[in-house]
């Protein structure tokens, strides 16, 4: 029963992993925290794992847990500063597909995502992944209007990032 | 164009340059230990109330019921025993409670505020004990001083010297003093400890209430 239990959790986080690694990629800035976090996020999901019915889509359950972890759960292991600039080595943007300018403004924009705190982050995060204002809200447990006041605010401050 | 629209664009195309983890990999990692605050949380409410059990169990010997005896507050410490362990218990069954409410599964102001919940029980128990610490101090102090001069075995020992009113004032405010440094001491280690642990999430917290009505 429990190596059952292993293999089906096992086997759909396999599948949708994508979304562990983007919410690592928002929240870390090396890739050995991207790391870590990957690892408490998958305890978290297997510990998780009971109380998920299958009523929810298993995708959906986890943008819960793993959004959860990130935000509240997850302790911050103390590092030295990393020099290796993270984005460029592991989501290098092809060269064919973007003018430099597109790049630039694109890496610009990354840049500013990741001084955002944590909630902004979150919503950034959500919106990035095409929820609505419905679902934004019940995951992070606010109402709809604050949620939508909120965004409005992230959208402001970027665009202050972007053009001091 | 919106900045997030740019964005959003580029996130899609991305997709399919994330690391890609198998099976096995994924597999090992359920039974990697977690870090998360809520483990170290439950940890150290646990040592709480383990060191505060642990030492009065150590404190509590025939010498001191004796010692109790000669200053007429037997039935006071018993009294003062019984209501401090019911209260005790009553302050792990609210913890364990409230610490079983904690999902990942709920939302994050929910989970917040399970969280926090369960952080003020143990914050309200040390409040406790210490007030409790400081008002069975000085019901002590009062009461050796008042039998002071009834006791025969201090009588015995002391006879040649008696404390006077002034002897007695500084000595109850030195007393005073040292459980309170003691007691601060105490207090400030905890703000400290839980000031660390808990630093983020407060601060997470209150930025998703903003707004909120």
């Amino acid at each position: 029963m429990k190596k059952e239990l292993e293999h089906q959790f096992v086997t759909n986080l396999e599948k949708h992993q994508n979304i562990v690694h983007k919410i690592c990629r928002i929240y870390t800035n090396d890739q050995a925290s991207h790391n870590d976090l990957f690892q408490e996020i998958t305890i978290q999901l297997w510990k998780a794992y009971p109380k998920f019915r299958g009523d929810a889509k298993f995708s959906t359950w986890m943008y819960r847990v793993a959004l959860n972890t990130a935000i509240t759960l997850y302790r911050k292991k103390k590092r030295g500063i990393q020099t290796q600039d993270y984005d460029s080595v592991h989501f290098r943007i092809q060269a064919e597909e973007y003018n430099n300018e597109t790049e630039q403004q694109l890496k610009l924009l990354y840049n500013a995502v990741k001084e955002l705190n944590d909630i902004e982050k979150a919503l950034v995060f959500l919106y990035l992944e095409d929820k609505n204002y419905k679902e934004i809200s019940e995951t992070l447990g606010i109402s709809e209007v604050n949620a939508r006041v909120k965004m409005n605010r992230v959208k402001t401050k970027l665009k202050a990032i972007l053009n001091p | 164009m919106d900045e997030l629209e740019i964005l959003k664009q580029d996130w899609k195309k991305q997709e399919s340059n994330y690391p890609h983890l198998s099976y096995d990999q994924i597999y090992k990692m359920l039974w990697k230990k977690s870090s998360s605050i809520v483990k170290w949380i439950f940890v150290i409410s646990v040592l709480e109330f383990l060191f505060w059990a642990v030492l009065s169990v150590f404190y509590i010997n025939d010498e001191y019921w004796a010692q109790v005896e000669r200053i007429h507050l037997t039935e006071f410490t018993i009294a003062i025993y019984i209501i401090s362990y019911t209260i005790t218990f009553y302050f792990i069954y609210q913890f364990y409670r409230n610490y079983k409410k904690i999902s990942a599964t709920d939302d994050a102001v929910t989970l917040m505020d399970n969280i926090l919940k369960t952080r003020k029980t143990v914050k309200l128990y040390i409040a406790y004990v210490i007030i409790s610490t400081l008002v069975t101090a000085l019901v002590s102090i009062y009461f050796t001083m008042e039998y002071h001069i009834n006791s025969a075995e201090v009588l015995d020992s002391t006879k040649d010297y008696s404390f006077d009113f002034n002897q007695w004032a500084i000595l109850l405010c030195f007393t005073v003093l040292f459980i309170l440094i003691f007691l601060g001491l105490i207090w400030l280690f905890y703000r400290l400890l839980y000031g660390i642990l808990l630093k983020r999430l407060a601060k997470n917290y209150k930025e998703l209430k903003k707004l909120e009505i």
